[in-house]
């Protein structure tokens, strides 16, 4: 177990967008985590990542409540929006910063973007650009890109596979389902319910804060996504 | 068409987002605009009266002549400062069926409405009428009018047309300055005089009307030039993003700090890569003439400190003042990739503090070229500069722990009140009052010893910058939520 969620509540202008009595999240496990817009999953993200407080309640990562102390920093890494970018600066020097803050040399983390060549189709590195002239499915690509670059425990993505083309969302589900192994646990928000379906072993539903769903995923899985969100 | 478009730049200013501060700003920019038009009329109906006052012993046509140009100069840069490029967002009208000609003398046209075009019409018509008619005659008097006119129209479209081209080439900024400092340090030493040269030219064109007429040709000329600009570059890629490759750069001397010259090297790309902090630190070089208006002859042989200190604390530490009063608004777009990733808030302060500390010292080698008026000049700054490292930077930091407002860092800062707030606003007062409660009581006994006190907080800042950092960082961390909560509300 690496994420234990206890009671968890967060309310804006009165609404409740987050109300969890208790969730855990299992080490090794990757879970999508869906809900129509309002559903609260950035929101949870967010507490997640110590962005906001939550009014009540706690998340525990690895037995620390992430707003005590900032250790999740070592093992965690995020990409939520374009908020995480540094948009004055060209890709390479984005690269290099946040490799820089894992203690990577510049010469790992351009050996490391080698292996990406693939998924950057050729678009990202070496164009003469500030990240903030991508366009905003490149700026997902580099964002994305740089939240792996940092071997992470704990990943946490929101939604990665909107505004990127087909070859790449074909790419990066590849991606996903191969980084799987025993150690890293990621949890990734999307709308797709066919590339959750098919990346996550474990969905978790969310309707106004509240955790509707929590399966394991199977071939049946789909089918009851798509009536849930059908009615 | 024309009516079409303002209606539009009216609609947008009205719906704008952030309503309330942009509305707030315009009125207050209005009565100050309402105000200074009242001054200039009362100045130019009794210019002659002024001119009797002020200088009884000369030529009133001889100190009038010499100001037109003087003011002209003065209006120059104060619209390189104020006027704004009229851009309208044109691009959702470039793909319409809308004659570029059309655009092109829309932006032109629109650029005319200024009220910095009606100060001079007011201030110098009138005296035109009342005393230069009845002395040199109609026709001269019409000429006056043209000259006038016609460098009003010179000013306007000179300013545009520089600011288009230096937007695009930063590089000819710099010899442009040197022009005006050489400018300014003729007529300091009183080599050259705009003045004497504002008279001769007018003398003689009130003698000679017709060699006024090159005036009208030189505004033409620049209207035109501006025109070709216009309509070469009304093309979307011209309007949004640059040409050039960019490409990645490193600050080789900062490495010596560790993670916190990385922060502070991605600070220096923040303020060379985006316009509006751009714009606030160039703002800082300019300020360094800021002196000039206050150290005269009498100040420094009575070592009347006092009145120096305040300009000796402002151009030292002008960066610390006022880039600083935005912190960490200007980071507010990457904010919340700051707080997820692995970056020690200690480094990132330490980071802020070697900023401040480096813009700082910059700022004061610069300054000493005074000392070519008096070595004292030097003991001042030099005071005040171990106050602004020491004292300056951790209030202005402390403060920044509680601005919670965004700032967009790639639109121009004109009158942009984005960003300001309460606490902004009162930042610069313990920082420019303060190093006057010290020095007052110490400088009855000798203003020397007042600068000594002035100094003193400044040196135990610095060395209990360890102590402050750990403030700053508890202070931070209490209220990092309400920021970033801040910084995600845009506009």
């Amino acid at each position: 177990m690496i994420i234990e969620i206890n009671k968890l509540t967060k309310t804006y202008a009165g609404r409740k967008v987050t109300d969890i009595e208790k969730l855990t999240i299992n080490t090794g496990e990757t879970v999508g985590v869906i809900g129509n817009n309002g559903a609260g999953k950035t929101t949870l993200f967010r507490m997640l990542l110590d962005l906001i407080r939550p009014d009540s309640g706690e998340i525990v990562s690895k037995g620390v409540n992430v707003a005590e102390n900032d250790h999740w920093k070592n093992y965690t890494a995020s990409y939520l929006d374009e908020g995480y970018l540094i948009d004055y600066l060209t890709p390479e020097e984005y690269f290099i910063f946040i490799g820089g803050l894992q203690k990577m040399s510049v010469r790992q983390v351009m050996d490391y973007l080698q292996s990406y060549e693939e998924f950057f189709n050729g678009e990202i590195l070496d164009r003469g650009k500030y990240i903030r002239d991508f366009s905003k499915g490149n700026q997902n690509k580099i964002g994305i890109t740089a939240a792996l670059m940092q071997q992470p425990e704990l990943l946490v993505l929101d939604e990665p596979f909107a505004n990127l083309d087909p070859t790449t969302q074909i790419r990066l589900k590849a991606h996903l389902k191969s980084l799987k192994s025993g150690n890293l646990t990621t949890m990734i928000s999307s709308h797709d319910l066919n590339h959750v379906t098919d990346v996550c072993d474990r969905i978790i539903l969310f309707e106004k804060g509240r955790v509707i769903k929590d399966i394991y995923t199977n071939e049946n899985t789909l089918e009851e996504l798509e009536a849930y969100f059908s009615q | 068409m024309f009516s079409t478009f303002l209606r539009h730049q009216w609609t947008a200013f009205w719906r704008s987002r952030n309503k309330g501060a942009t509305i707030a700003a315009q009125v207050i920019m209005g009565i100050f605009a309402l105000y200074l038009l009242g001054v200039c009329l009362l100045v130019g109906f009794v210019m002659e009266d002024l001119i009797y006052k002020f200088m009884p012993d000369k030529d009133v046509f001889m100190v009038f002549n010499g100001m037109i140009l003087y003011y002209f100069a003065v209006d120059f840069i104060a619209r390189l400062q104020i006027q704004e490029l009229p851009t309208l967002s044109i691009v959702p009208y470039l793909h319409l069926n809308i004659p570029k000609r059309k655009l092109v003398s829309f932006l032109q046209f629109r650029s005319l409405l200024s009220v910095l075009n009606i100060f001079p019409l007011i201030i110098f018509f009138p005296f035109c009428f009342r005393n230069v008619w009845p002395e040199y005659g109609g026709f001269a008097c019409t000429t006056y009018l043209v000259v006038i006119f016609s460098l009003v129209i010179f000013n306007n479209y000179a300013a545009l047309y520089f600011k288009r081209v230096s937007a695009e080439n930063i590089k000819i900024v710099i010899p442009a300055i040197l022009v005006v400092a050489a400018l300014a340090g003729l007529e300091y030493l009183q080599l050259f005089s705009i003045a004497s040269f504002s008279d001769m030219l007018f003398s003689y064109i009130a003698v000679y009307p017709p060699v006024g007429l090159i005036f009208p040709v030189l505004a033409v000329v620049i209207f035109l030039l501006n025109d070709r600009y216009l309509k070469n570059n009304l093309y979307v890629e011209d309007l949004t993003a640059g040409e050039e490759k960019k490409s990645s750069t490193d600050y080789p001397f900062l490495d010596r700090f560790g993670a916190a010259g990385t922060l502070a090297a991605l600070e220096i790309k923040l303020i060379l890569r985006n316009r509006r902090p751009k714009a606030t630190v160039t703002k800082a070089l300019l300020l360094l003439f800021y002196g000039f208006l206050f150290y005269n002859r009498k100040v420094l042989e009575n070592n009347d400190f006092a009145k120096m200190l305040f300009a000796a604390v402002f151009m030292t530490g002008n960066t610390i003042l006022i880039y600083g009063q935005f912190m960490f608004g200007w980071q507010a777009a990457e904010f919340d990739g700051m707080l997820a990733n692995k970056v020690n808030i200690r480094d990132f302060f330490r980071a802020k503090f070697i900023l401040l500390t480096i813009s700082a010292s910059l700022l004061t080698v610069l300054t000493t070229f005074y000392s070519f008026l008096s070595w004292k000049i030097l003991a001042v700054h030099f005071a005040a500069y171990l106050y602004n490292i020491g004292v300056s930077n951790i209030l202005v930091l402390y403060f920044a722990t509680r601005n919670y407002k965004y700032i967009d860092i790639s639109k121009g800062a004109k009158f942009s009140w984005e960003g300001v707030s309460a606490s902004t606003m009162l930042l610069s007062l313990p920082v420019l009052l303060s190093p006057y409660i010290i020095y007052f009581p110490l400088s009855i006994i000798n203003p020397y010893i007042g600068l000594i006190g002035i100094a003193i907080p400044g040196i135990a800042g610095l060395f209990s910058r360890r102590y402050w950092i750990n403030f700053l960082v508890r202070e931070f961390e209490k209220r990092k939520h309400k920021i970033a909560a801040g910084f995600r509300e845009r506009s």
